[in-house]
């Protein structure tokens, strides 16, 4: 080969180049990501197995229940919201060997303290045919919103390329619940009808997102201060 | 919420009625004669009027009396037959409610056994999903042939052996043996449809069969799987397969009679993971029972007893 022509495949010497123009990883199209998340590995691990606990408790606590609900189009609507869980619950799980955290099927669910843990059970406990209301609302509108809260701050907050698998699965499971929060709200407009069934829904709400909140929520550490987003974090390492 | 409930707590709105779960396996009892037929119906008569009474199937009981349990076994469905109507009407009806049941079912089965392995776990979660669709897909296909739900009594003899606190016996008694004999009525009524033309019914039914032959083979691995270690209880667990299948017999209505109303449908059940020498084993309990032309005879005997006791009240 002559040595003037344009070579495709990197010589030894400084003069055997090939043609091809350099751009950087960041250029097509433009890469605005940051290095450096809110947790490292053994944190984002510690989260999945907290999210996979709700995750894995909804299915289960919506199962009891569809024998219990005497709503045709609910039990119905609740058997599709099951598998979403379940495969939530097991995108999540299967997620854990990838973060170091040794694969076993079954016991990688962990509630963040056992006040959590209590409130999922204090959500589960409306078993009567009567208490469709009080029922929905423990899941529909106060553990899925909170979660969609959470993991969507989890998002934002995880290192953006390192932990991006993490995040893909965590916009699935989003995309999911708020299929899941609208669904209710077309259920509660016809279901919640007089100002008893109003005060019962406002009450039940209020009880348990107290709860919620006293306990630090899915991963125990919420609702999330200021001085804990990670751009205060940059911040404060940066000065 | 506690764990296990009965199948007398199953919540329902205000159109359902409830059937007594002993009317379903009366003729499962009975010996191939009249006499022995004619006897385990009166014996029941007063149930069967009271779980009909203010339901569609009234004027049933008004024409038949108590015999009326006999109209439906009696005979394969044929599209030109006077009856057939109603008697698909029937099937529908009773296929929804088996499906609200099997929902309700594989829904409490996760609540009720949560340190289940995960893959049990998974499978009783997407038969939730399926179960769902199956009551979606049957509450058109009632409105298809004008039936509301809740027109006919139901009977909650699936969710009852939904009841066992045992998983392995859970899954044996409802994913294999009454949903094995689903699979049996849904080839059926893919014929039936066939057969009249109506190509909504033999679609829809076709998907729920795919459906149901994975839970069937979701019942036949897991059984196999929990009695793995243990053969004196796998083979408890066999036997109390055997005996629901015996009894949703219906006395030879579903078995591989040539007078069969629900012929065993083998080829489905073979992918479902049932063996050779199970369907052997199941062709010969099922078909222990009263023959058509017994049934047909005690259906007279009854239907005259029930008119004299009109004339005489
Ligand atoms: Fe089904
Ligand atoms: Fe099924």
């Amino acid at each position: 080969m002559s040595s003037g022509a344009p070579r495709k495949y990197p010589g030894y010497g400084s003069s055997e180049r090939t043609q091809y123009a350099p751009y950087s990883a960041f250029d097509i199209p433009a890469d605005l990501r940051e290095l450096h998340g809110r947790w490292d590995v053994e944190a984002v691990a510690q989260r999945v197995r907290n999210y996979r606990y709700a995750e894995e408790w909804s299915m289960r606590i919506l199962g009891g229940w569809v024998a219990t609900i005497p709503e045709l189009p609910v039990k119905t609507g609740l058997g599709k919201i099951i598998w979403d869980c379940a495969q939530s619950a097991d995108a999540l799980g299967e997620r854990l060997p990838e973060l170091r955290f040794a694969r076993r099927p079954t016991g990688v669910a962990l509630s963040p303290n056992p006040d959590f843990a209590k409130l999922v059970e204090a959500i589960s406990e409306p078993e009567d045919p009567d208490l469709t209301i009080e029922k929905l609302v423990g899941i529909f509108e106060v553990l899925f919103p909170h979660l969609v809260e959470v993991y969507e701050h989890n998002i934002r907050h995880t290192d953006a390329i390192a932990d991006a698998p993490s995040i893909e699965l965590l916009e699935n499971i989003v995309a999911r619940h708020r299929r899941h929060m609208a669904w209710a709200e077309e259920v509660f407009d016809r279901l919640v009808d007089t100002a008893e069934e109003r005060e019962r829904r406002e009450q039940r709400r209020r009880e348990l997102g107290a709860r919620l909140r006293a306990c630090g929520g899915v991963t125990g550490d919420w609702p999330i201060e200021p001085e804990n987003t990670v751009e205060a974090v940059r911040k404060e390492k940066s000065t | 919420m506690k764990r296990f409930i009965d199948h007398s707590e199953l919540a329902r709105d205000r159109r359902f009625v409830r059937q007594n779960n002993v009317l379903s396996t009366i003729l499962a009892d009975v010996e191939d004669n009249v006499e022995a037929v004619v006897e385990a119906i009166e014996e029941h008569a007063p149930l069967i009027e009271n779980s009909v009474r203010g339901t569609a199937a009234e004027p049933l009981f008004e024409r038949h009396g108590p015999g009326m349990l006999l109209v439906r076994p009696n005979e394969p469905m044929d599209p030109a037959h006077p009856a057939a109507a109603t008697q698909l009407r029937l099937r529908l009806h009773g296929v929804f409610v088996g499906e609200l049941q099997a929902l309700e079912g594989a829904a409490r089965s996760l609540w009720d056994f949560p340190d289940a392995p995960w893959e049990f776990q998974m499978n009783m979660a997407r038969q939730c999903w399926d179960e769902a669709r199956h009551v979606q897909t049957f509450e058109k296909l009632l409105d298809h042939v004008d039936v509301e739900p809740g027109m006919f009594p139901e009977s909650t003899f699936l969710f009852e052996c939904a009841c066992s606190e045992d998983p392995a016996m859970r899954v044996a008694g409802v994913n294999r043996a009454l949903e094995g004999l689903a699979c049996d009525v849904f080839r059926d009524t893919i014929r039936y449809a066939e057969a009249s033309g109506d190509e909504t019914l033999r679609q829809a039914v076709d998907f729920v069969l795919a459906d149901e032959i994975t839970h069937v083979r979701f019942g036949s691995e897991w059984v196999r799987e929990f009695t793995r270690d243990d053969p004196e209880y796998g083979q408890r667990v066999q036997d109390f397969r055997r005996e629901v299948d015996r009894q949703f017999s219906f006395g030879g209505a579903r078995s591989a009679r040539k007078d069969a109303s629900i012929p065993i449908a083998r080829e489905d059940r073979l992918e479902a993971g049932f063996s050779p020498e199970e369907l052997a084993d199941l062709e010969e309990l099922s078909a222990r029972g009263p023959s058509s032309e017994t049934l047909r005879e005690a259906l007279g005997v009854l239907r005259e007893r029930h008119e004299a006791r009109r004339q005489a009240g």
